[in-house]
């Protein structure tokens, strides 16, 4: 009975997700086509990005809220570094800007002992004002016109009629899957969220393994800014809101990943984003008014997360 | 004292935690308006005794009589309404309340929705009439000190109209002067009519204290007797009793093999003070000591858990002084700490992933693991040290104590350390685990590695350590040889005795 239980608790959303796709194939003739599929697909791309990184900072009992507010700064400084440097020093600059400013979070919550629900709370106040800073007050925009036009033809032409922008998220998944699933690092996050005081006195240097899940947010939060200076050709101080980090969160939590840190898998918080994709462009299809789609979609997550605690109760004893 | 009215009465009580058996048949009555002193090494029953009478935990068998009416408490909150109030170890109160809230909470006077103050107040003035404490009712708890603390509990106690107040080592955190004021508040709680049931490590505040004591060993009861016909020396003879024909086997041995571990006046405020000795190589000495006298701090020390003030630790005559448990991992020294669910493993991970938790770096080949490679390091671990499991994968924490601890042992034995540390390795596993455990031990003595062995359970300290060094108060007291006087030994715990005596 307990293992059955566990299983649900387990591979719930993927029964919630399957459920999802078979009733909206039967409900919307237009559901199961290859131009929806993708254009789900390119809707999630960020929230791919974050969701991963979301769940690496969640398995090891932390949280990240800076990461929307590191992914604005960033793609501000990505398209100043390209009008300063040229294009490909200038991406790169932008992906090491979020990893810079991942490591300063990082290096400050774990050298102060401060929650991290708090630290990075503050920072991403911090860093939305650097991003102000960054852009002077405003826009910036790519000053050379070929460059604007080839970075952004990198992130929106099509291979396999999927956007490029779209294959570079997904690949950078990929690879924090590896990382979590088959590294030592990976190791560590596991048993840093799961016991942290076994962990240290199993010799693993547990600040530094916090602090490279804080590096890992903001590379993932640079990468966001690289994808958003690509698509747009400029850098604006509203490129990404909280709305993306809280959205992260919450599919994190809904594909199964325990809150309380030591387990999960990369693959669950991709499902919840998908979930969440899932339901909102099927209430599209369905033509339900959009101005209902938040609030359904913020009981679902209810649902899911109570329903993941009756279950732990359950099979506690 | 006599002529009082019995307020407690237990008859033939029993409790049992799994295979292990912390009460058995337990029979004694507590005269009323009296202070009744319950005493025994830690682990004899003592606490688990007070926890039945008070309905945090219910008998197995055996009945306890509440002032003559037969009663089995299913809750704290069943007992607290039969006149039973236990405090414990570490302070309940709201912090940010005042004193008569903290006192009052859960029956605050209340007028509509908001608090009747006036009535609060004269509830609290009666309080104050029975047991003559002055605190300002309007004080935060978190301002006065923890003997005051320790007074808002006990007024809250008698607020609900408790008859038996049981008291779980009051004095331990406790400084002089605090001890002085805390027995001034007993007294005056049983002139005020309750009766007090003490349990305490300090033999001296029994004596002063007490009416008659109970004394436990091994979950059985002793005697009970009138204190004024016990002294430090009778009470400890009757807790150690007459397990003094265990069989020590062990020789003083070793003494010709080289010094593996050696810490030089080792002080941490406040828990350790100037604290030095020598392991030798094949060697097993047990930190024998009272939970809280510093052998763990001791420990976690040595192991760059914690930081030291002053000292030196040497392995195999090198300065090494760890800052960190991974710089003492890579001079030699490992640590199994001493809770083993709260410090050792990492209950929702996998076996496999337990096993190898402080060696997979070195199983990894360029930072990636192969799963196959810790699954194989991991079933070898487990062969070694006899765990018991269906699936290397299952999870940690759904294995029992026995088989949690191996698994620790298991990680110490890939760590292959030059100095190993087992802090209460034994704390609530069964007989054969706990056999199994001491056989790994000296496993790992006869290879050569130098063991320090902690343990509150002084028979089995004593069956299997080569050497015993007592800890009081930071301290080492006294040193045991064998063969070993068990006597000298449980009054050194007490702070009696030789300044390291052989």
């Amino acid at each position: 009975m307990h293992a059955v239980l566990e299983r649900v608790r387990s591979y719930g959303i993927v029964g919630v997700f399957a459920i999802l796709f078979i009733t909206l194939s039967i409900a919307s003739p237009s559901f199961l086509s290859f131009q929806n599929a993708a254009n789900i697909l390119d809707q999630s791309t960020i929230l791919f990005i974050f969701a991963a990184t979301t769940t690496v900072a969640v398995i090891a009992g932390i949280f990240d809220l800076s990461i929307a507010a590191v992914a604005t700064a960033s793609a501000i400084m990505t398209v100043n570094a390209i009008n300063w440097f040229g294009m490909f020093p200038g991406v790169l600059t932008g992906l090491l800007f979020g990893a810079l400013l991942g490591l300063i979070t990082g290096l400050a919550i774990t050298a102060t002992n401060v929650n991290s629900f708090i630290g990075t709370l503050a920072a991403s106040f911090t860093y939305r004002g650097l991003g102000l800073v960054l852009a002077a007050g405003g826009l910036v925009t790519i000053a050379d016109k070929d460059v604007a036009v080839s970075l952004n033809s990198v992130m929106e032409d099509k291979i396999l009629g999927i956007k490029g922008a779209v294959w570079i998220s997904l690949a950078f998944v990929i690879l924090v899957g590896l990382l979590l699933s088959k590294t030592v690092f990976g190791k560590w996050v596991y048993a840093v969220g799961g016991n942290r005081e076994a962990a240290y006195l199993a010799g693993i240097r547990t600040q530094r393994v916090l602090v490279g899940c804080y590096v890992l947010s903001g590379i993932g939060a640079g990468l966001a800014g690289v994808i958003y200076a690509g698509r747009y050709g400029t850098g604006a101080t509203n490129a990404y809101n909280d709305t993306f980090v809280f959205t992260a969160i919450a599919a994190v939590v809904v594909g199964g990943v325990s809150i309380f840190g030591g387990s999960g898998a990369v693959w669950r918080g991709i499902m919840g984003i998908l979930t969440f994709a899932l339901i909102s462009n099927g209430l599209n299809l369905l033509g339900v008014d959009t101005t209902y789609q938040l609030t359904i979609l913020g009981l679902l997550i209810f649902i899911a997360v109570a329903a993941d605690q009756a279950f732990r109760r359950t099979t506690r004893t | 004292m006599t002529a009082s009215p019995l307020v407690l009465e237990a008859r033939n009580v029993v409790k049992s935690f799994g295979a292990t058996r912390a009460v058995r048949d337990v029979s004694l009555s507590i005269p009323g308006q009296s202070v009744f002193g319950l005493v025994g090494e830690n682990g004899a029953g003592k606490s688990t005794l007070a926890k039945v009478f008070a309905g945090v935990h219910s008998a197995d068998s055996g009945e306890i009589v509440l002032a003559g009416e037969v009663v089995s408490f299913k809750s704290p909150h069943e007992g607290i309404r039969g006149g039973v109030s236990m405090m414990a170890q570490e302070i309940m109160l709201v912090p940010d309340a005042t004193v008569e809230e903290n006192i009052l909470l859960g029956s605050i006077p209340r007028r509509g929705i908001f608090p009747n103050r006036r009535a609060m107040r004269r509830r609290y003035q009666e309080l104050v009439a029975l047991t003559q404490f002055d605190l300002d009712p309007q004080a935060k708890v978190s301002s006065l000190r923890i003997a005051d603390q320790q007074k808002v509990e006990i007024m809250r106690a008698l607020s609900q109209d408790a008859r038996l107040i049981i008291m779980d080592e009051p004095s331990a955190a406790l400084t002089a002067d605090e001890v002085v004021r805390l027995h001034e508040s007993i007294r005056k709680i049983v002139d005020g009519g309750a009766t007090v049931l003490l349990i305490s490590h300090f033999l001296e505040e029994v004596l002063s204290l007490t009416d008659q004591v109970a004394i436990m060993r091994d979950g059985e009861l002793v005697r009970v007797s009138d204190t004024k016909s016990e002294t430090v020396d009778s009470l400890v003879s009757g807790m150690v009793g007459r397990s003094l024909e265990t069989d020590y086997a062990h020789v003083a041995r070793a003494a010709d093999r080289p010094v593996r571990l050696s810490v030089h006046g080792l002080t941490r405020a406040p828990a350790v003070t100037d604290v030095s000795f020598d392991v030798r190589a094949g060697e097993i000495v047990g930190l024998a000591g009272l939970i809280g006298s510093g052998r763990t701090e001791i420990a976690r020390c040595i192991f760059g858990a914690d930081r030291l003030n002053s000292g030196e630790i040497l392995v195999d005559g090198q300065a090494v002084t760890p800052r960190s448990p991974k710089a003492a991992i890579s001079r030699g020294i490992f640590m199994v700490p001493e809770s083993r669910k709260e410090q050792g493993l990492v209950l929702g991970s996998t076996i496999a992933d337990n096993l190898t938790l402080a060696s997979i770096t070195e199983l990894a080949r360029g930072g990636i693991t192969s799963s196959r490679r810790v699954r194989d390091t991991a079933r070898r671990l487990a062969e070694k040290v006899d765990l018991r499991f269906t699936s290397i994968a299952q999870s940690a924490g759904s294995l029992s104590g026995g088989n949690q601890q191996k698994i620790l042992f298991g990680r110490a034995v890939e760590v292959d350390p030059v100095v190993l540390i087992v802090d209460e390795p034994t704390r609530g596993v069964d007989i054969a685990a706990k056999r199994g455990i001491h056989g790994t031990l000296q496993q790992m003595a006869d290879q050569g590695l130098a063991v320090v062995f902690i343990s509150s359970e002084i028979d089995e300290v004593l069956g299997v350590c080569n050497r015993v060094l007592v800890v009081h108060r930071g301290r080492i007291q006294a040193e045991f040889e064998p063969p070993y006087n068990q006597e000298a030994v449980l009054a050194a715990f007490f702070g009696k005795g030789g300044a390291r005596s052989a």
